[in-house]
């Protein structure tokens, strides 16, 4: 078995004792750790400590909010999520978004925050160490080409979390806690431009939360995938319907999801496909994950306005 | 000199040359028609026959075991409740751990290999380099290419280079990082074209000839260009069939523990345990004798287990050098490099038809990359072309196959080994020409098959022959006639497709020249009636074991759970060849059968002079042997034959049948019998996505008798699984000499949602020569998969598709040239 690198592992019991080590050099935050761990026997990390927030209770609760959103925990797990009763009744795409998430094991142990705060993916950068020697490393690793755009300066990893797109649409936002205080942070304005750079929080923040606002969007949420489980998606798409128009996130095409905004919903699939520019971060060609976007999308906007699914959405 | 004279003398010798050829052409016709009017029996020698006298063929079963349903495999609850023991889960006092550092280069001579700091650190027992290990070894004896690891060069990406042994898994993996190695570069060989340019470097440059061709095999039959030439279509296409790889469940791992007198046992996940302890005593320089070989319980082989693996021969090296039990498991992404998977072929194939669906000729050319070294690739090279032949009647046949040497990591015997690439290219060739004929494709296959007891126009022997049925009944079951006649309109298009296919059970001649049994089993019984089978086998989960408790158990009527199978060790057990080439059943089981009759005829000796009657009015079912209203419960019968006879024991052998081929050349491809299957795809086309759904699968195996109809049926979903994956998802890529999907993250084999709906249907034909008629039924059901598949996407959609995977992109690519076409044919 490919070993674990040997680290020391915190996992206080109370969200001070969480907060107090949180942005020391070394230190690293542990969700579920279905992608943390993976990622570290690959060497990608290799941090001094691992940080477990498995035993603060709070952090795992999903509570309404007084003006009827929902206030699920960081650590409220992706099977949970999809049970929840408020989640499926209120924001059906959520919950059917957490089912795509690779398989039901997975779902149990990973987390909605480790979900949201995904490291970006790429097909040269998620690999183990013997084989990225053999590419000499990528520029999100330990080298200084990128293999997806050799020429360019940039990283062009994929932002690939399966809950963001719907999320983004239901107008989440992050509830972010550190030493110095509480804060919040539109889910919009999370994600770095560069594949390297990961979330935009403070190194001492703790996502403690993912607030929804009240039910009443009408959003839908589509993954394409290679197979019917197991795999991250290579195209993310979540759409919404706004009176006569409506709005798209596309993402898992780059580093970070792309929103547009049409007046029109019919145009929402052309100005999606526009908006989309995937580059080989993953072995499936980005020529045709192109051409889905604008067909995903169509289809969405398709179930969206059928009469039927339009009242069991809405 | 005068001109006119020269030009003379040149057109005379033409002339003769044409002569010769015609004569040859001619004589070989003649030869044809003589092969087809031979029957089997003409060509069946028995003098080199070992196996039962009566393989019971055509019988009912009498003892109630032989295609009874319902019933468990003997080792079944040992391996879904975790308690079989596999190479990984043993665990030795003072066990340490080896771990090796790969290649990062596809082709590079190895300069220095510095091993100072890596010693130097405290838990490690020793450092391992290629000169450590210098005898060559290979699977086939004729071409021994490989080292344990690299000697002074490295030939692909993941090559073992160097190896430590340590206290902990970790430790060594560590160490190995701290490893220096110097190398120099080399262009590597990457493609086919490459590999075929003799001015391209050689990767064996040791090698006398060849370049980076590793065989080359050229056959013709019959008159081919005269028969194309002669036909009504002639239809020409090129085919690429992708690398993939086999991922069983288990990795790889070997455990080496020193013992007394100097001797050594070695615990291996092998598929070859016989093969892999002659290569072990030939690497490190012992006596066969001195290696205990054993293999534990198997996840899953599927032909990736049938060489013999640097982690085999390092533990046991390091266990004798260090005198204390070693173990080397192999991590998920070395699995990938060990691969001996799938060679990438590609293929040329032009056939000609008659109006009336008559094949008139193939003419044939496959070139595969075998990666750096030969594995099994000698093999192959033969099975790319010798089964063509099989199952349609066929007079005109000429294959030239070139098996190559690439910077890859080695491709080797995979599941339908070698004739899979073929047959894809074949069926869907087949399907193509019968529609531009405007025949029913199924009607065609029907209509060229061989009857039984017939010979192929290479010399290859058919007995018993179920396509027929085979073809009748998934006909039946998926609805093909009534299905075929529909098209849809909109975006989803469903459609249905049909493929037939041929497989061996078991090669006729050993990898090595030996006038031994292929096969062994011993017999004992115990006081307390409990039977132990000793045999060679290797179980890899494929259920060899029950079908040996099986055969005995069918003949000494009593029930599969009385009987103990002591498997593939090799102090206890005799010789078996091992699991490839689908040769268990028929070989082991024959073995079996044999040595299961040596023991009735005792017991009923015993029991028929005691009851005072003729030893054939014994009745011997479920415990008892009875005749007429005497009876003897199977604990007395026992103790009745034991105080007769004394201590109970049999020993049964199988050699097959010398079968005469006047083609000196065909020593690989003959098997005693084949498997025939017929399978119908029904797919959905999204052809605004280019995605293609495979709902159901019905396939029909004649696998001449049904020994245990739940394990035939798992083999025959096993197999069509497999295709499923090689036709939507699989494949082994590389960029630059790098394997750019060496994780089961990237790799992609189907999950149960990308899985078909699997019909299995087991079609009997009672083949002469099979225990109680039975043949394989493990590799032959996957041969039809792929191409029935492709036709039905053309059936749905109107596209050939020539290249598998069938990815969107592909099945987009080729709607756009079929929309051009169609709009071009309107204007």
């Amino acid at each position: 078995m490919l070993p674990l690198p040997s680290f020391s592992l915190l996992a206080p019991d109370r969200l001070d004792d969480v907060l107090a080590p949180l942005g020391q050099p070394g230190v690293r935050l542990l969700a579920g750790g279905t992608d943390l761990l993976p990622s570290m026997k690959h060497r990608l990390f290799k941090p001094a400590t691992l940080l477990s927030l498995s035993r603060v209770p709070e952090l795992a609760r999903i509570e309404p909010t007084e003006d009827g959103g929902l206030r699920i925990g960081a650590m409220a797990t992706l099977l949970g999520v999809r049970q929840d009763a408020r989640v499926r009744a209120g924001w059906p795409a959520l919950a059917s978004a957490c089912a795509t998430v690779a398989t039901r094991t997975i779902q149990a142990m990973g987390t909605l925050g480790g979900n949201v705060m995904l490291d970006t993916r790429c097909l040269y950068y998620n690999q183990p160490a013997g084989w990225r020697a053999s590419i000499g490393g990528c520029l999100k690793a330990e080298g200084s080409v990128c293999h997806v755009a050799p020429r360019g300066t940039g990283c062009y990893a994929a932002q690939s979390s399966d809950t963001v797109p719907s999320l983004m649409l239901y107008e989440a936002e992050l509830e972010l806690l550190s030493r110095r205080g509480s804060r919040r942070l539109a889910l919009s304005e999370l994600f770095s431009a560069d594949g390297r750079d990961g979330p935009r929080i403070e190194r001492d923040e703790l996502l403690r939360a993912v607030i929804l606002p009240p039910p009443g969007a009408v959003v839908l949420h589509r993954k394409v995938r290679p197979r019917g489980a197991i795999d991250y998606g290579m195209l993310l798409v979540a759409v919404r319907r706004q009176g006569d128009g409506g709005s798209a996130v596309i993402s898992a095409l780059g580093p970070a999801p792309v929103s547009v905004r049409v007046e029109q919903l019919g145009d929402l699939a052309q100005a999606a496909w526009k908006a989309s520019n995937p580059l080989s971060t993953h072995s499936w060609s980005s020529t045709w994950r192109k051409h889905m976007v604008r067909i995903e999308v169509a289809r969405a906007v398709a179930e969206l306005t059928t009469p039927r699914l339009a009242i069991a959405h809405g | 000199m005068d001109r006119s004279d020269d030009l003379d003398r040149k057109a005379a010798m033409e002339k003769r040359v044409a002569e010769r050829l015609a004569a040859r052409a001619a004589k070989e016709a003649a030869q044809a028609q003589q092969a087809e009017e031979r029957t089997a029996a003409d060509v069946t020698d028995p003098s080199t026959y070992m196996g039962p006298a009566d393989t019971r063929s055509g019988q009912p079963a009498e003892g109630g075991v032989v295609g009874a349903g319902g019933r468990g495999k003997i080792d079944g609850l040992a391996k879904i409740t975790g308690r079989a023991i596999f190479a990984d889960d043993l665990k030795l006092p003072r066990m340490a751990h080896a771990k090796v550092l790969r290649s990062p280069h596809p082709h590079a001579r190895i300069v220095s290999i510095d091993t100072h700091e890596a010693l130097a650190m405290e838990g490690v027992l020793a450092v391992v380099v290629g000169t450590d290990l210098p005898t060559r070894h290979g699977a086939i004896p004729v071409v021994m290419d490989e080292t344990a690891l690299a000697l002074d060069k490295v030939r692909y990406i993941g090559e073992p280079v160097a190896c430590v042994c340590a206290t902990s898994e970790e430790l060594a993996w560590l160490a190995c990082q701290r490893i220096n190695v110097v190398y120099e570069l080399l262009p590597p060989v990457l493609t086919i074209e490459d590999a075929l340019d003799a001015d391209k470097p050689a990767i064996h440059e040791w090698r006398r000839k060849g370049g980076n061709v590793l065989r080359k095999v050229d056959q013709s039959y019959g008159d081919v260009d005269a028969a194309l030439a002669g036909s009504d279509l002639v239809l020409e296409e090129s085919y690429e069939y992708p690398a993939s790889t086999h991922v069983p469940l288990e990795a790889h791992c070997a455990v080496a523990a020193p013992s007394d007198e100097g001797r050594l046992t070695v615990w291996s996940s092998t598929q070859n345990p016989h093969y892999m302890h002659r290569t072990l005593t030939r690497v490190l320089g012992m006596e066969q004798a001195s290696i205990r070989l054993i293999k534990p319980d198997v996840g899953a082989g599927y032909g990736g287990k049938c060489d013999t693996f640097c982690s085999d021969i390092l533990s046991a090296h390091l266990a004798r050098l260090l005198g204390r039990p070693v173990k080397m498991a192999m991590e998920r992404e070395e699995v990938f490099y060990a691969h001996r998977g799938r060679h990438r072929t590609r293929m040329w194939l032009k056939m000609g038809m008659n109006k009336d669906g008559r094949i008139t000729a193939i003419d044939f050319k496959a070139w595969a990359d075998g990666g750096a070294y030969s594995s099994y690739g000698v093999v192959t090279s033969y099975y790319l072309g010798v089964f063509m032949p099989l199952p349609y009647r066929l007079d005109n046949y000429r294959f030239e196959s070139t098996r190559l040497y690439t910077n890859h990591p080695p491709a080797g015997p995979k599941r339908g080994h070698g004739a899979i690439q073929p047959r894809f290219a074949l069926e869907v060739h087949l399907d193509r020409m019968a529609r531009a004929l405007g025949l029913e494709p199924a009607d065609v296959r029907a209509n060229n098959l061989f009857p039984p007891d017939s010979i192929t126009v290479n010399g290859l022997r058919i007995t018993s022959m179920g396509l027929p049925d085979c073809l009748a009944q998934v006909r039946e079951a998926s609805g093909y006639d009534e299905k075929v006649g529909l098209q849809d309109s909109g975006p989803f298009k469903r459609g249905i497709g049909l493929a037939a296919s041929a497989y061996m059970c078991g090669a006729l001649h050993p990898i090595y020249q030996t006038d031994t049994p292929h096969s062994g089993i011993q017999l004992k019984i115990d006081r307390s009636g409990r039977v132990t089978a000793f045999t060679g086998t290797a179980d890899c989960g494929q259920g060899s074991n029950h079908m040996v408790a099986c055969v005995v158990a069918e003949r000494l009527g009593i029930q599969p759970e009385m009987i103990t199978v002591i498997e593939a060790d090799s102090d206890l057990c005799p010789v078996d060849l091992g699991s490839y080439s689908s040769r268990v059943t028929f070989m082991a089981g024959n073995a079996a059968l044999h040595a299961a009759e040596t023991m009735r005829s005792r017991l009923v000796t015993a029991v028929a002079d005691k009851f005072g009657v003729q030893p054939e009015d014994v009745l011997c079912c479920d415990g008892q042997y009875s005749a007429g209203d005497q009876a003897l419960k199977w604990t007395d019968v026992i103790e009745l034959a034991e105080s007769r006879f004394g201590t109970l024991g049999a020993t049964g052998s199988y050699r097959p049948p010398k079968i005469g081929s006047r083609f000196r050349r065909q020593s690989v491809g003959p098997s005693p019998a084949y498997s025939f299957t017929a399978q119908v795809a029904e797919v959905t086309v999204d052809e605004e996505t280019g995605i293609v759904t495979v709902h159901d699968i019905w396939a029909a195996h004649d696998l001449g008798r049904v020994l245990h109809p739940e394990i035939a049926m798992g083999q025959i979903e096993g197999c069509v699984y497999m295709g499923v994956g090689e036709a939507m998802l699989e494949e082994q890529r590389y960029r630059d000499g790098v394997m750019t999907t060496p994780s089961i993250l990237e790799y992609r084999i189907p999950t149960v949602y990308d899985t078909p709906e699997i019909h299995a249907i087991l079609v009997e034909s009672h083949d002469p020569e099979g225990p109680f008629g039975a043949k394989e039924c493990g590799e032959g059901p996957q041969l039809s998969t792929v191409p029935a598949i492709a036709n039905a996407i053309f059936h749905a959609s109107g596209i050939w598709l020539t290249h598998p995977p069938f990815t969107p992109e592909k099945v987009l690519r080729a709607l756009r040239q079929r929309d051009l076409q169609r709009a071009r044919e309107a204007t």
